[in-house]
Parts: C-alpha cells; structure tokens; sequence
C-alpha cells in the first residue's frame, strides 16, 4: 500500500515538471502582459513537432533538439506579441481570450492538415530503461524530462531576479505605469515575457517526445492541466505555479491510482473547483517577489 | 444599431418569411441539414449572449446545460418512456437547477478565473457522465429508439419538421432576450457588464442580476440539447458536454457582435455557410480546413472590429438608406 501511494506521488511528480513548464508560462504572460493564453497547449505542440523531426530526418536527441525548439519558440513569441498581442492589449478580457483561443484552433487545424492526425513517436535509448529505488520505479526519460524541467524554472527564478530585464519584467508586472515611468520600454519587455513563456512550452514539448506521441491535439492534455495549476497556485504567480503543477501531478496520479483510469482529471478539477470556492485567488497570494 | 432594430418590424417579417419558406423551396437533405446547424448554433449563441453579452460573464462552460438537457430527455425517454418534448423542459428545469451552484461558485470570479472555471465545470459533469455506466451508458452512449414518425415522440421522417422546431426555439430565443434588452434587467445587465462595481455602487444587485440571467441562459442551452440528441439519434458524454459546444456558443457571438439581440445569428450564418461551403468545395479528406478559415474569420474579426460583424451591417444599412434620402432631398451630405 505505502508503496503504491509512494509510486503514485513519484508518477505524479516526474509528470508534474512538465505541467510545470507549461504553467508557468502561461502565469508569466498572464503576470506581465495581463492576458490568460489559451494556445499555450499548442505551442507545447510545436517543441514535440519540431523534436520529432528533427529526430525523425536527422536523427537528433529530443533532448539535444531542446536548443533549437527553444530559441525557435523564443522568436514565435516574440512576433506573436509584437504583431497579434499587442494589438488586443486595451480591449478587455474577452477580445483577449478569443485571440488566444483563435489561435490555438488555427494551429491544431494547420498542424492537422500538414502533419495529419497520426500519433508520432520517438524512440531514444532511454525511451524504455527505468532506475529502481528499492521498489520503486523511475522511468529514465522522465526523470530525465523532470530534471531538466526543474533546472529551467531555476534559470527562469534567476533570469527574474538577478537581470535587469528580469527585474523589468517583474516590475511591469507589478505597476505597468510606474515602472513605464521609470524608463522601463513595456513593449520589449512584453516580448520577452511571451518568447520566454513560449521557449518554455517549446523545452515541455522536447522533453515530453521521449515517452510522448506527438499529436495535432496534444496540447489540450497539458493547457487544461496548467490552467488548473495557475489558478491554484494564482494567475501571475511563477512559484506559485511550479508549485501548484507539482501538486496537480501527484493529485492527478493518485486519483487514477485509487478512484479509477479515468478519474485523475476528476481530482484534479474537483480541487481547482474547491479551491476557487474556498480562496478564489488561488492558493499563493499575488506575484512572487 | 437602433436604427436596424426600430426599422426592423419590416425586416423581421422578411426574413420569418424566408425562413419559414425555406425548406419548401430547397429540397436537398444536405441543405437543410446545414440550416438546421446554423439555427441551432445561432439558438445556442443567443442564450449564451444573455450571460456573455449583455452581462460580460464569459462562461466557456456551456456545454454542462448543453448536456444536462440531452442526458435529461434522453433518460427520461429511453427509462421511463417520456416524450422528449416533456423531456425537453425537465432539461430545462434541471440545467436551472444545476446554473444555481455552479453560479454561486463561479460568480466569486472575474474575467479569466470565470471562464476557466465554467470549463472546469463542463469538464467534471462530462468526465461524471463517463463514470454513470449503469445509468447513463457510460463512454459508450446509446443511439435513440427509432419510433419512425412520431411527432408526439419529437421524432419526424424527414427533416424539415426539425427546421422548423429548431426555428421555432431560435424565435423563442431572440424574442426573449429582445424582451429581456428593452427591460429594467437588461439595463443592469448592460451596467454589470460594464463595470460590475459602479453597478453595485449605484444600487443594482449585481449577484441577484447574474444569477437569474444565468437561470435563463441555462434553461434554454439545455432545450438546445434535446433538440440536437433527438436530431441525431445518438448520444454519449463526449458529444454532449463537448467543449465544441462551450466554444461555438461564444464564437458565433463574438463574430457576429456580442450584446446585440442579432449578433450570434450573423456571426452562425457566416460561420457555418463559409464552412459548409467549404466542405462542399473540398469535400472530405481534408481535415482541419474548415477550422482553419473558421479560426483566421475570428482572429480577422477580433483585429479588425472587435464590436463584431452585425456593426458593418447596420453601418453599411444605414449608409445606403441615408445615402438614399439625401439624393432624394438633393442636400450635399457636407452641406
């Protein structure tokens, strides 16, 4: 029994450092520019793409094709700001929302007329091999995924306290018009936020291709679970959703271990609706400091 | 904008006439199958436009009543043997019921926090609905008794009695929100939709406000339901509570103009034709064109005119009207 709840958490936790990735994008655009993204699936999406050709023509590791999904993802989330986003900024939620939303159609539906619906896998040689911890089990590319995942969120912590456009980015945060005032162009800073979120979800995408099929819907998997940990762990708020996902992660696992296959969602849902019901603002007060 | 609206006594009657004409006049299955979506959608956006137009509350999660309505007829048919037509107002009824909790959660929330609870709502009602096998089928879902021609039973041969029950919902629809606009509740609406907390400031209970328009909304997406699982004979948890459904409700809207009493019937009109011509050109085979066109449409409409389609409309209507009377005056329009 202590074993299986113990396999269920590490199930959950391993899994978690990618929902991780994928939330704390979408609270760091949210944060800085003010807008929820609904495509942040999608662009998870594009890092599993682009990995898996890149295996698939040239035989690249997923990992090892990390350098180029990001970047790749990076320059996307700098012209969707600077030509989509900031366009919208001024017109409240709803123009808001459908924008995002528009596009994570638009891209599944181009991702299914080029690629088709087929499901596309990669295999690496650590795509079957697992690590034993006494009785329990770790499968290599996920922890291998969940390592790499934790070590982004801390370059990202870094990136936020320790450079002056990371300070930038958390003082636009803050006070959009004070920190204009102090001479802080929210223009370039809104681009770094999106591409920064948006290399995160491309780094979620490389990292998942090992033990992942690739699929134009895929991202709908990941952004439901985001959102779910972004709100728990309140919009804007970066530890707060590292923390949130690693929690969903393990919620998720242990409701398919003890209520059923298909019941991780239900736990996971249940505890986004009691959350919201209990403390609306999610569970960690407002933008880390 | 008024002036559509106040003029529109005439046009109403037109378009009444061509709709109730149009099944006599097309007589292809595939043709009226395409109405008989574009009404439904259209009825489905206008009760979603009550919440998401008039009071601003962005609710993804319509597809809860959407299928609370098809599980209620359809159990109630198939285990008790009750008409749908019966059926379809217990849906009703219990999709009211089911809008008061999930309203008293949600309305806590604003802007993004609302919506991604209503689809958090959806979501747990459709993965509920997958878990009652005994009661409700399960993932399977189950086909609906084939009673042939029987009215009494909202089963018809052929399809053009569904056109006119669906028409006939999409009347009821906009003929209750035109009631709704031109009284004291839609001007709190419109307030709470503006700015929630200078409504409440001067007095509108903004709760109370949202909570009967949600019961409203609620009640006829839950008659839309019905109608759509007996128009299909089938009927499973992922068809019901599909997200789809959540979304088209608020796309047709947002296209076509939201907050305005024929905004969600443009923007299905325009939607779904471009769609079913499309599919007509490409014909199958060719997934996802459809919603690629559907989603470069909204991003255009939302860049382009935010307001929605029916403002070009009305623009371009009164344009030639005024443009018509000051040749007849003979006044230059600078003068």
């Amino acid at each position: 029994m202590l074993t299986t709840i113990a396999q269920a958490v590490v199930n959950g936790l391993l899994i978690g450092g990618i929902y991780a990735l994928v939330s704390i994008g979408v609270t760091l655009i949210f944060g800085v520019v003010k807008i929820v993204n609904f495509a942040q699936g999608e662009f998870v999406m594009i890092g599993m793409y682009i990995s898996f050709f890149l295996a698939a023509n040239f035989g690249i590791d997923p990992l090892l094709s990390l350098v180029i999904s990001m970047p790749v993802l990076f320059v996307i989330g700098v012209l969707l700001q600077h030509f989509l986003l900031r366009r919208v900024l001024a017109l409240g939620d709803m123009p808001q929302i459908f924008l995002t939303f528009a596009m994570s159609l638009l891209l599944v539906n181009v991702a299914l007329l080029l690629f088709t619906a087929n499901y596309r896998t990669v295999q690496t040689p650590y795509s079957e091999t697992a690590i034993h911890f006494g009785t329990l089990f770790v499968p290599m590319a996920k922890l291998i995924a969940f390592a790499v995942a934790m070590v982004l969120s801390g370059l990202l912590w870094v990136f936020l306290h320790a450079t002056d456009l990371g300070k930038a980015m958390r003082a636009a945060a803050q006070n959009r018009d004070v920190a204009m005032l102090m001479g802080i162009n929210p223009d370039r800073v809104f681009c770094v936020a999106v591409g920064v979120a948006l290399a995160l979800a491309g780094a979620a995408g490389s990292l998942l291709m090992p033990f992942y099929p690739a699929y134009p819907l895929v991202g709908q998997v990941f952004v439901l679970m985001a959102f779910v940990a972004v709100v728990l762990g309140t919009l804007g708020n970066v530890t707060g959703a590292l923390i949130a996902s690693l929690m969903m992660g393990v919620a998720e696992s242990l409701g398919i271990q003890f209520v059923g296959a298909d019941s991780g969602l239900i736990v996971v849902f249940a505890m986004l609706l009691l959350t919201l019901a209990l403390r609306p603002n999610g569970l960690f007060g407002g933008w880390s400091r | 904008m008024q002036g559509f609206i106040s003029r529109g006594g005439f046009w109403v009657g037109v378009l009444t006439a061509v709709a109730l004409a149009l099944p006599l006049l097309v007589s292809s299955a595939f043709a009226i199958d395409i109405f008989i979506r574009i009404l439904l959608f259209a009825f489905i956006g206008v009760a979603w436009n009550l919440m998401g137009g008039y009071a601003k509350q962005l609710s993804l999660g319509h597809a809860a009543y959407f299928g609370l309505g098809a599980y209620t007829s359809t159990i109630l048919l198939i285990r008790y043997g009750v008409s749908p037509w019966i059926g379809m107002l217990a849906g009703g009824v219990v999709a009211m019921l089911a809008s008061l909790p999930i309203g008293a959660l949600c309305f806590r929330l604003r802007g993004p926090y609302f919506a991604i609870a209503t689809i958090a709502t959806a979501q747990v009602l459709m993965l509920l609905f997958l878990k009652f096998r005994d009661f409700a089928w399960g993932a399977e879902g189950t086909t609906m008794p084939n009673l042939g021609d029987a009215p009494l039973m909202m089963q018809f041969e052929g399809k053009a009695p569904y056109y006119y029950v669906v028409l006939a919902l999409l009347a009821i629809g906009l003929a209750i929100t035109y009631r709704i606009e031109r009284s004291w509740m839609g001007y709190y609406l419109v307030a709470v939709g503006e700015d929630e907390d200078a409504a409440e400031a001067i007095g509108v209970d903004a709760l109370r406000i949202k909570r009967n328009i949600y019961l409203i909304s609620a009640f006829l997406t839950a008659l839309a339901g019905t109608f759509y699982v007996q128009y299909i004979y089938f009927i499973d948890p992922n068809t019901a509570f599909s997200f789809n459904v959540s979304v088209e409700a608020a796309l047709v809207s947002i296209v076509g103009g939201i907050g305005t009493l024929w905004g969600p019937l443009v923007g299905t009109v325009l939607l779904e034709a471009t769609s079913a011509l499309l599919q007509s050109w490409l014909g199958g085979g060719h997934g996802g064109v459809q919603l690629t066109v559907y989603s470069l449409i909204l991003i255009g409409v939302i860049l382009c005119r935010p307001s929605g389609l029916i403002g070009i409309l009305t623009d371009a209507y009164d344009h030639v009207v005024h443009a018509g009377a000051a040749r007849a005056k003979e006044v230059p329009l600078d003068g």
